[in-house]
């Protein structure tokens, strides 16, 4: 999995984006609650949007629409399709 | 009653699945709330009558997972594991498939009697999913019913399954996890095999795997030896895996839970964009979104004010006869006006319940079905985190512009204790209608319209630095905000109307016997002619400090029963309502300004106390009176430069 140049947040990414989960940065409670949720390590995850000033972002994940605060969601690191 | 034989029946399910819904509709009229033992959180238990049955039904909290990191969903797991429920209903959302299989499998992990109501799926038909229902019910060897619970639909057939399933027991077997994790799970068994718990084994060697806090310190108890062997076997699964084990176990549901639904779902595309999708758009686009939200809030507030002042005003009229009524044919003793300012308190409540509690709940719960609410999270959640809470704070404060009493009961939907309480206090800073009814009475018409408004925006900026503060002093983390964004839906009117009929009791339940009881005491301290006493005491605050009259004393003292009483007390004692002539504009302005923040009313403190305990509830009100008192002080000196 060398390709660290290509992995980013997925606040990086543009509305609409589509990406594979490569890692979750953050707490086991964290990252638990995520998986629960649908989002672990292999997942496809579409940006719908951004919202503004830094806001919270819209995502798609496994079917479901969910909101990440912006904290949360720069922790989710993706390889972008 | 018929019912001879007993099942006990637990609904379980994510939020937004319509759980609310099936519970109403079987227990609709035998139900009972009550709170979890030591908790503050909510117990929904109902009877129904089914077929010579008498089946207890529970409704479990809604949570997205049955792990020990909430309250809730400690509440759950322990629940379904100690009192051996005969059949648990999974409620899932069929548009949301995959995300809510993630639970079922928590479920079945359990090794509880579990049927699963696959609801919404009309909705999931119109969006265009089909699922393999028989297929489903082969592959998780779990029945499974099809339900549209807003319509009734496929309800009976689900309560059929439960006699069913209570009536003949059935071998499930367990779904088989990857081959690693089932070795490290029949390795723990060998070792589990003479522990004795409510739990059953399996799912004890998967929550050790998962580092399950509660169940790790069990089992250190019991079996030390355990503890170390599955640290061992963690160390392999993560050393496989290149993750924490915790999640290996977290990712192999997810992932099954998506190989289920590939093998199950067939997805016909739509090839136009759907009224949802455009609405989705618009309301929550970075402009249009806010404009949207300004619009309807604003439209939700001049509506049920302007209704409310109509019917409120009326209510009055009639409230005064009965007063008269009271006077001539009770007589004017001592005891007859105690009773009377009981009665008052009553009639007060009305006041507030009818014109305004109840149309704004109503608003408020068509927006919420509809799903609306999530949006106004998703907007605002970037400035409620400025203030240490996240997007969904947003709505307590809403609530509270109308009432703080509902708004503080609203902070519930928080996740943790601290935001539940940082929430809760800031609600009580918000100006609530009655409050308004003092800045656009007083200051509005006699200072100004913008000073009114200008007043509004002095206690954003008020909240907003409370809020800094309070987070940075209370111990813990911010929690950030994770919510389902739930596709907009058509609002079930009997729902509607049923969960403000809920709202407007545990309203009434809380708020009446504070407000009656601290009404017949200030009104007794009155009648014994100390009122004048008590201002004499205060002028050194009143006068002196914040520049009022010696009779704000008194009213301040009155506003604590409700807020709009500064006002028509000060109308009562001047004997006029023209309080320009009585008052310059910064003595307006400071009252209105020590009335916004002075003290919760009785009911919220009531609610404060109920929710956090007295203490919290006490301290709360003892740093708000210093604080407003302080503040209007300044600000009244302040004033002295431009008036």
């Amino acid at each position: 999995m060398n390709t660290s140049g290509k992995i980013k947040s997925i606040i990086d990414m543009q509305d609409g984006q589509s990406g594979i989960i490569v890692s979750l940065h953050g707490g086991r409670n964290l990252t638990k609650r995520l998986a629960d949720l649908g989002i672990s390590p292999g997942t496809l995850i579409t940006v719908l949007r951004k919202s503004l000033f830094a806001g919270p972002v819209q995502v798609e994940v496994s079917g479901s629409r969910l909101v990440l605060g912006r904290g949360l969601a720069s922790k989710i690191l993706v390889e972008p399709k | 009653m018929n019912g001879e034989k007993k099942i006990n029946v637990v609904l379980a399910g994510q939020g937004n699945t319509g759980k609310t819904s099936v519970f109403n509709y079987y227990t609709g009229l035998h139900q009972h709330t009550g709170n979890w033992a030591g908790k503050t959180i909510e117990k929904l238990e109902g009877t129904l009558y089914y077929k010579d049955y008498t089946i207890d039904v529970l409704d479990l909290p809604g949570i997205y997972s049955l792990t020990t990191l909430s309250a809730e969903e400690l509440i759950s797991r322990e629940y379904i594991t100690k009192h051996k429920p005969d059949v648990v209903i999974n409620i899932i959302d069929s548009t949301n498939l995959e995300r809510n299989l993630i639970f079922t499998l928590q479920l079945l992990e359990l090794e509880c009697p579990v049927i699963v109501a696959l609801n919404m799926i009309d909705i999931a038909k119109k969006k265009g999913i089909t699922i393999d229902i028989d297929k489903l019910q082969d592959i998780i060897n779990t029945p499974v019913i099809s339900t549209v619970a807003s319509r009734g639909t496929g309800l009976t057939d689900l309560m059929d399954k439960v006699i069913e399933l209570k009536e003949k027991k059935h071998d499930r077997g367990n779904l088989i996890y990857g081959k690693e994790i089932e070795n490290c799970i029949k390795q723990l068994l060998v070792e589990l095999k003479d522990i004795e718990l409510p739990y059953p084994h399996r799912w004890i060697a998967i929550k050790l795997l998962e580092k399950d806090n509660e169940i790790v310190k069990i089992i250190r108890e019991l079996k030390p030896v355990i503890i170390e062997k599955t640290k061992h076997l963690e160390s392999r699964l993560e050393e496989i895996h290149g993750h924490d084990s915790s999640l290996v176990i977290a990712d192999e549901r997810s992932h099954l839970a998506s190989q289920i639904t590939r093998e199950i779902v067939t997805m016909t595309p739509h090839k136009k964009m759907s009224l949802n999708d455009w609405l989705d758009i618009i309301t929550t686009h970075r402009f249009s979104g806010y404009l949207v939200m300004i619009l309807i809030v604003g439209a939700m507030f001049f509506s049920v004010f302007s209704f409310g002042n109509w019917l409120s005003s009326g209510l009055d009229k009639v409230f005064r006869n009965w007063h008269e009524w009271w006077n001539n044919n009770i007589g004017i003793t001592f005891i007859a006006a105690l009773g009377w300012s009981a009665i008052e308190g009553v009639l007060a409540l009305i006041q507030i319940a009818l014109p305004y509690i109840l149309p704004f709940y109503i608003f408020l719960y068509i927006l919420e079905e509809w799903g609306y609410m999530a949006r106004i999270s998703f907007l605002m959640d970037n400035l409620m985190h400025k203030m240490g809470i996240h997007g969904k704070g947003c709505i307590s404060f809403i609530i509270g512009l109308g009432c703080n009493v509902p708004g503080c009961l609203s902070c519930r939907i928080m996740e943790s204790k601290r935001e539940r309480f940082i929430t809760a206090v800031l609600v009580t800073l918000v100006p609530c209608s009655a409050v308004s009814v003092i800045v656009f009475g007083l200051v509005g018409k006699y200072v100004g319209l913008w000073w009114a408004l200008g007043l509004y925006l002095f206690a954003t900026a008020i909240i907003f630095i409370a809020g800094k503060i309070s987070s940075k002093i209370l111990p813990g983390e911010p929690v950030e905000l994770i919510m389902p964004m739930p596709d907009y839906k058509m609002p079930q009117l009997k729902s509607i109307l049923y969960q403000t009929w809920e709202a407007l009791k545990e309203f009434i339940y809380i708020a009446a016997p504070i407000v009656i009881i601290s009404g017949v005491i200030i009104q007794a301290i009155n009648l014994a002619g100390w009122m004048p006493a008590i201002s004499t005491f205060l002028s050194p605050v009143t006068v002196t400090w914040l520049g009022l009259p010696a009779i704000t004393g008194i009213l301040l003292i009155f506003g604590i029963l409700r807020k709009e009483l500064i006002l028509v007390m000060l109308a009562a004692y001047l004997g006029t309502t023209e309080f320009a002539e009585v008052l310059s504009s910064q003595q307006m302005i400071t009252l209105a300004v020590v009335s916004m923040f002075y003290v919760p009313c009785v009911a919220t403190i009531s609610v404060l106390w109920k929710e956090f305990g007295w203490k919290k509830a006490l301290a709360v009100c003892i740093i708000e009176i210093a604080f407003a008192i302080i503040l209007a002080g300044i600000v009244f000196r302040l004033l002295n430069f431009v008036f």
